[in-house]
C-alpha cells in the first residue's frame, strides 16, 4: 500500500507524530491522575489541644505524643455494655490491618476513670488482644477527661460514662482533629480506612 | 464516500481515544465519581460547589475532580457514539450493497449503544468487576469492527492493494490463535487490576511491591501467556515477512511494530511487577494491548484481501 521513497518519508514522519500524541497523552493522563489522587484532601478542623494523661502501664501521655503519627481515638469505657463493645471490634478491626504500618496508632480514652484503673485498663487491652504500643489507653481525673473531650473534641461530656460519644476522632501527624466518623458504623468505617491511608502518605510526603 | 472513509478512520480513532480516557477513569479511582447516571448529582453539567447537589444524594461522595473526570468519559463516550452514528448512516449510503461493511458498522453501533447502557449498570452496581471486564471486552470487540470498516472503505478506493502479495495460506490459525490469546491476556490483566484493588482495600497501606506477590496465580498465568503471545508475534512476522512474496509494506511494518509493542508491554509489564505499581504505566500497558489487537485485526483482513478475489 506505500510505495516508494516518498512514502517512507511519509510513514517516519507519521511515526513522530504518534510518538508526540502519545507523550501529550501521556503527560495529560499524568495530571489527571495526580489531580484526582490529590482530590482527597481532608480539612483541618482544629488542633488537638494540650493534655497530659497516663496510659495503662502508668506512662504519661500527651498530646505531643500525638505528633509523628496518625491517631484514631475514642472514648469509652471498660464496663460499658451499649455500643462500646462495637465500637471496640471496629477499632480492633483496623489495629489488625494497620499492623504493618507504623505510623498508625490508636487512643482509648476512659470516661469512667473510678472503675477503669490503671491496673483495670491494662486487663482490657490483654483481653482484646492488645499486645504493642500502637494501641494505648489513657486515663486522668474526671475533670480533665470531661474537658479534654468538650472542649477540645467538642463532643458532649454531660453525663459521662454513660452518655459517652460514639464518634472515632481522626488526627494527623501534627495534631490536628480531621475529622468524626461514627464508631459502629460500617459504611463510616470503609471511608475511615482510606481517610486513615491518606494522611498516613500526607505524612509521609 | 470520502467523508465517508474520513468518518471511518474518525471514528476508529475516537474510540481509541475512548479506550485510553475510560483506563484513565479506571486507574484514577474516578468511577464513582458520579453516582447517578446518565446525569452527574443529577445535573447535565456536573456541579461545581456543594450546594448544588440535590437533597437525596450525601455530599459526602462528591469530589469535583472524580465527578468531572467520571463525566467526560461519558461526553466523550457520547461523541463517540455519534461519530458512529453518522459512520453508519454514510456507509449505509453508500455502501449498502457491500453486506461486510454495512453489518460491521451495524454490530459496531449496536454495541456502542450497548457499550452505554452497560456504564450505567457499573454506576447501579458500585463498579462490579465482572461488567468492568465486559465494558472493556466489548470496547475492543467495536474498535476492531471500526478497523475493519476503516480498511475496507480503503480498499474500495485502492482495489489493488493486496493484489501483488502472496502470504503462507496457514497464516489464518495464528492470526486467529493470537487475537484470542490477546483476548484472554486483556481479561486476565483486568482480573489482577481488580485483583490489586481488593488487596489494597484490605491492605490499606501496603507497599505495592508485596501487594502483586499476593495475588497468586493470575500473575503466573498472565506471564506465560505474555510469553506464548511473544512467540506468535514472531511466527507472524517470519510467516508475513520472511515467507511471503512482495509483502506489502503495511504487514511489514505492522509485524515489526507488533514485535516491537509486545516487548514494550514485557517491559512495562515487569516495571509494575518489579518495581511499582504505577497507575500511568497500568494504563499505558492497557492502552498498548488495545493497539496490539487492532494491529493483528488489521493484517487479518488484509491477509484475507490477498486471497480473495474481490468484486
Amino acid at each position: 500500500m506505500w510505495h516508494g521513497k516518498d512514502q517512507e518519508w511519509v510513514m517516519n514522519r507519521a511515526g513522530y507524530y504518534v510518538l508526540l500524541i502519545i507523550i501529550v497523552f501521556g503527560l495529560g493522563a499524568n495530571w489527571v491522575i495526580e489531580k484526582a489522587n490529590n482530590s482527597h484532601g481532608i480539612p483541618i478542623i482544629k488542633p488537638v489541644p494540650q493534655f497530659s494523661f497516663f496510659n495503662q502501664r502508668g506512662e504519661p501521655f500527651t498530646n505531643e505524643n500525638l505528633k509523628f503519627k496518625v491517631t484514631i481515638l475514642d472514648f469509652m469505657f471498660t464496663s460499658c455494655t451499649g455500643p462500646c463493645p462495637l465500637m471496640t471490634l471496629n477499632m480492633s478491626n483496623l489495629y489488625n490491618d494497620f499492623d504493618d504500618v507504623n505510623e498508625v496508632q490508636f487512643i482509648s480514652i476512659t470516661v469512667d476513670p473510678v472503675v477503669d484503673t490503671q491496673e483495670q485498663l491494662r486487663e482490657y487491652a490483654e483481653l482484646i488482644g492488645v499486645d504493642d504500643d500502637r494501641w494505648q489507653f489513657l486515663w486522668s481525673d474526671m475533670d480533665a477527661i470531661k474537658d479534654l473531650k468538650k472542649d477540645g473534641f467538642m463532643l458532649f461530656a454531660d453525663d459521662l460514662p454513660q452518655g459517652h460519644a460514639i464518634k472515632f476522632v481522626l488526627i494527623d501527624h501534627k495534631g490536628n482533629i480531621r475529622k468524626y466518623f461514627d464508631g459502629t458504623d460500617e459504611a463510616s468505617q470503609k471511608v475511615l480506612r482510606n481517610d486513615i491511608a491518606n494522611l498516613v502518605k500526607e505524612s509521609r510526603s | 464516500m470520502q467523508l465517508f472513509r474520513t468518518f471511518t478512520i474518525l471514528s476508529t480513532g475516537l474510540t481509541y481515544l475512548l479506550i485510553f480516557i475510560g483506563g484513565m477513569v479506571r486507574v484514577a479511582g474516578a468511577g464513582m465519581g458520579c453516582p447517578d447516571w446518565p446525569r452527574c448529582f443529577g445535573r447535565w453539567i456536573p456541579p461545581t460547589r456543594l450546594d448544588q447537589l440535590p437533597e437525596h444524594i450525601d455530599p459526602a461522595k462528591f469530589n469535583i475532580v472524580l465527578a468531572w473526570i467520571e463525566y467526560s468519559n461519558r461526553l466523550f463516550g457520547a461523541i463517540v457514539g455519534l461519530s458512529i452514528a453518522i459512520t453508519l448512516y454514510l456507509g449505509l449510503k453508500h455502501c449498502s450493497h457491500l453486506p461486510r461493511i454495512k453489518w460491521a458498522l451495524i454490530t459496531a453501533f449496536l454495541l456502542t449503544l450497548f457499550e452505554g447502557w452497560l456504564g450505567s449498570v457499573l454506576v447501579d452496581t458500585v463498579l462490579n468487576p465482572l461488567t468492568i471486564t465486559l465494558h472493556l471486552f466489548f470496547a475492543l470487540i467495536i474498535v476492531m469492527l471500526l478497523l475493519f470498516t476503516s480498511q475496507e472503505a480503503y480498499y474500495l478506493i485502492n482495489p489493488n492493494a493486496e493484489s501483488k502479495s502472496h502470504y503462507p495460506s496457514e497464516m489464518k490459525w495464528l492470526f486467529g490463535m493470537m487475537a484470542f490469546t490477546l483476548l484472554v491476556e486483556v481479561v486476565l490483566g483486568t482480573e489482577i487490576r481488580g485483583g490489586l484493588e481488593m488487596i489494597r482495600k484490605e491492605n490499606p497501606m501496603i507497599e505495592s511491591q508485596f501487594l502483586i506477590d499476593m495475588l497468586g496465580p493470575f500473575k503466573y498465568a498472565h506471564s506465560i501467556l505474555g510469553f506464548l503471545i511473544t512467540i506468535l508475534s514472531i511466527f507472524i512476522w517470519h510467516g508475513l515477512v520472511k515467507r511471503s512474496m512482495n509483502p506489502s509494506s503495511l504487514m511489514v511494518q505492522t509485524s515489526t511494530s507488533i514485535v516491537l509493542l509486545i516487548l514494550l508491554q514485557i517491559v512495562l509489564g515487569e516495571i509494575l511487577v518489579f518495581f511499582e505499581v504505577i497507575p500511568l504505566i497500568q494504563l499505558f500497558h492497557l492502552w498498548i494491548a488495545s493497539w496490539i489487537l487492532g494491529l493483528v485485526s488489521v493484517q487479518y483482513v488484509a491477509w484475507q484481501r490477498s486471497r480473495v478475489g474481490y468484486e
